[in-house]
């Protein structure tokens, strides 16, 4: 019996170790993309090198959201900026700070951190590193701005609010649904500007939207997702709006399970071109609600690169993705006043009726 | 009549809620059938994964690694049905998945005497370790998992519109429920699986190899949580996607408990909890308080349930202990 416990604690204890040594979360830059440019590692400290570090939100750079659409901001101006690269990839929202702090402790010129929960977290490390420049991707900067701090936002309901018009002019049977992660600023963005864009297109339209109710799994659980968007097709939504990473990917899903899926049920994706990086949802899924976020990355890097960055917020572009394969579902009426409708948000003249 | 009488609350309340359920359903038959199959499609994972439970727990052995059994299992089948094109293989796969996560706690706990709770902890963080790692995106199923009419019961409404039209696991996991509850309370396998978690020594004694018993049966019950693995990356979903049981492994623990280690109780609680969580997402937006006190709402109506009705279960007296022959218990 003695061996026993031995040999299963020994059995135990090497599963651990081959744990730890696999699952470690920092990774080096592979290039994904088009980072051509490998500049030889050198010394972050020194003022020739640029360093750029990157920490996710808790996900991986492989998310199909926002965790991948910053990284692959990152590498696209890569080469133009003859920059280093470098992510690490947060596991529990206890190690933000941490995760920050390995780059600071590099000397990296700039950090990116992702996603609003990480605002807190990002504000204290500006503070402790005047001399490093942090980019809060989605972090909206409430005064007083730390001066080395730079929130990328978006305007989530202008993207919402063009998909929603999408919705609104094309919904056959006057419901429409949304799916949402955790209740924060840029999903209920998301989630009003959606609703005002389709009452906007058809004021007799309903909107039913739901939010995930748990904190930590809000969005990495698309089973729930799934589930709602059963339920709301099942109650004659025609349209399902996907905005939750994971949960939002499980109501995409869903509903290009659904009959019908394709010619009189559709869905949107959310953040980026889902198109490209969720293949399961290519039957139904007719746009994405998209923000620009690879081009704000960059532009942003250029700005910190160039000394032309202002501490605050900078405001990155939204609006809808191609319609690919429903090209040609789309009536062309439609498709002259969406266009119309992201001009004019873009431009400012239409308001999305959403308050922070 | 005898049966009637010592169960009457249970059938009463039985009752209760099936002509509620029928009013609501004559009320608005769209709004009902869409959540109670809400319902049902969120409870399928916890019933399978409480099964798990059920045959460990009434062998003497905790599993609290029930999530990482469903997390691997989901990893196993989607990625082994998105390499081979065929769904047969995937569930297949995912249960074989969830059987040798089973020996895996079986071999530690039984044979080697390693604390229960550690091995289930174990077997947690390694699935979340490895289905990481491992995880490669862009993924798809070839064609998704069938759905099923049972012929004649599909026909009743509101009960066949919500469990008899729906895909090959969801009815795996309606058929296991009352097969395990028969398996458990009406034959021999039974009553010496419920000996040997209640008082070891003395099924021994009465010649009942312990060990080897429970080695198989917390084996064997893998497959319900590799079933329930199945179910999220196939069935549910069209994809797997990283820690997607959300924890869903830890809440069918709970309804193993609220359940009182009965599968047929298992299977209401199940029900009531996917009820409730069906509940809250249709009040939001509905009623105008901030939604966060609507989602309190199944764990609120759990709590009270537990406290009111369910605050005379028992676990198996022998669960969590090591059976170690001749040193007695």
């Amino acid at each position: 019996m003695r061996s026993h416990v031995k040999l299963s604690a020994v059995v135990a204890t090497g599963l651990v170790a081959a744990l730890a040594g696999c699952g470690g979360t920092s990774g080096p830059a592979t290039g994904s993309g088009g980072g051509t440019n490998t500049a030889a590692s050198g010394d972050c400290s020194s003022a020739e090198v640029f360093c750029v570090g990157l920490v996710t939100d808790v996900g991986k750079v492989d998310d199909k959201g926002f965790n991948q659409a910053a990284w692959e901001g990152v590498e696209q101006v890569k080469g133009e900026l003859g920059a280093q690269t470098k992510y690490v990839e947060t596991t529990d929202p206890k190690d933000y700070a941490k995760n920050i702090k390995q780059f600071t402790d590099a000397k990296y010129d700039v950090i990116v951190t992702v996603g609003f929960l990480m605002a807190d977290a990002t504000r204290a490390a500006g503070k402790q590193y005047p001399n490093t420049k942090f980019i809060g991707f989605d972090q909206f900067q409430a005064d007083p701005v730390v001066p080395n701090v730079t929130g990328l936002i978006f305007h989530e309901d202008q993207a919402g609010y063009a998909a929603g018009f999408l919705a609104g002019s094309m919904t056959k049977s006057n419901k429409i649904g949304v799916v949402l992660g955790q209740e924060i600023p840029p999903t209920q963005a998301y989630a009003a500007g959606y609703e005002n864009g389709a009452k906007a297109a058809n004021p007799a339209v309903s909107v039913s939207k739901v939010y995930h109710p748990a904190g930590n799994t809000a969005f990495n659980d698309p089973v729930w997702g799934a589930g709602e968007a059963k339920k709301m097709l099942a109650q004659g939504a025609d349209f399902i709006f996907g905005a939750g990473g994971g949960t939002g990917n499980g109501a995409l899903q869903e509903t290009a399970k659904t009959s019908g899926a394709g010619d009189k049920v559709f869905c949107i994706g959310v953040d980026l071109d889902q198109w490209d990086t969720l293949p399961a949802a290519h039957p139904c899924l007719i746009t994405s609600a998209e923000k620009h976020e690879k081009d704000g990355i960059g532009e942003l890097l250029k700005q910190i690169k160039g000394n032309t960055v202002k501490p605050g917020n900078f405001f990155g572009t939204a609006g809808i993705s191609p319609f690919h394969d429903f090209d040609s579902k789309v009536p062309a009426d439609v498709k002259t006043k969406v266009a119309d409708v992201v001009k004019k948000l873009e431009d400012g003249s239409l308001a999305t009726g959403y308050k922070p | 009549m005898e049966w009637l009488k010592r169960n009457q609350i249970t059938v009463g309340a039985g009752l209760v809620i099936l002509v509620a359920a029928y009013v609501f359903y004559a009320v608005n038959s769209n709004v009902a059938t869409s959540m109670f199959s809400g319902a049902w499609f969120f409870a399928v994972p916890l019933v399978l994964g409480a099964l798990t439970g059920v045959v460990g727990e009434r062998s003497g052995v905790v599993n609290i690694g029930i999530e990482g059994q469903m997390l691997v299992a989901a990893f196993a089948a989607f990625f082994s049905a998105a390499a081979t094109g065929s769904l047969i293989v995937g569930v297949l796969v995912g249960m074989l998945a969830g059987i040798a996560m089973g020996a895996f706690l079986a071999l530690t706990t039984v044979k080697g005497l390693m604390d229960q709770i550690i091995a289930g902890v174990v077997i947690n963080i390694v699935a979340t370790g490895l289905t990481s790692f491992f995880y490669r995106p862009g993924k798809v199923l070839s064609a998704n998992m069938p759905q099923w009419e049972v012929p004649l019961l599909s026909k009743i409404p509101l009960i066949g519109d919500v469990f008899f039209q729906s895909g090959p696991i969801a009815l795996f996991a309606l058929v296991s429920v009352p097969v395990v509850h028969f398996a458990l309370f009406r034959t021999r396998w039974g009553l010496r699986t419920r000996s040997i978690g209640e008082y070891p020594s003395a099924a021994d004694t009465a010649g009942i190899d312990v060990i080897r018993m429970r080695l198989v049966n917390v084996t064997i019950g893998g497959i319900f949580a590799g079933a329930a693995g199945a179910y999220l990356s196939m069935e549910a979903t069209g994809g797997f996607e990283r820690g997607m049981t959300a924890g869903r492994g830890f809440l069918a623990l709970a309804i193993l408990i609220f359940g009182g280690w009965r599968p047929l109780r298992v299977f209401a609680a199940a029900l009531f909890f996917g009820f409730t969580n069906a509940l809250a997402s249709q009040l939001q937006g509905v009623i105008s308080i901030p939604q966060q006190f609507i989602t309190l709402l199944p764990y609120l109506l759990t709590l009270i349930v537990l406290a009111v009705a369910a605050g005379r279960v028992r676990a198996p007296a022998a669960v969590g202990q090591p059976f170690v022959k001749g040193e007695g218990s």
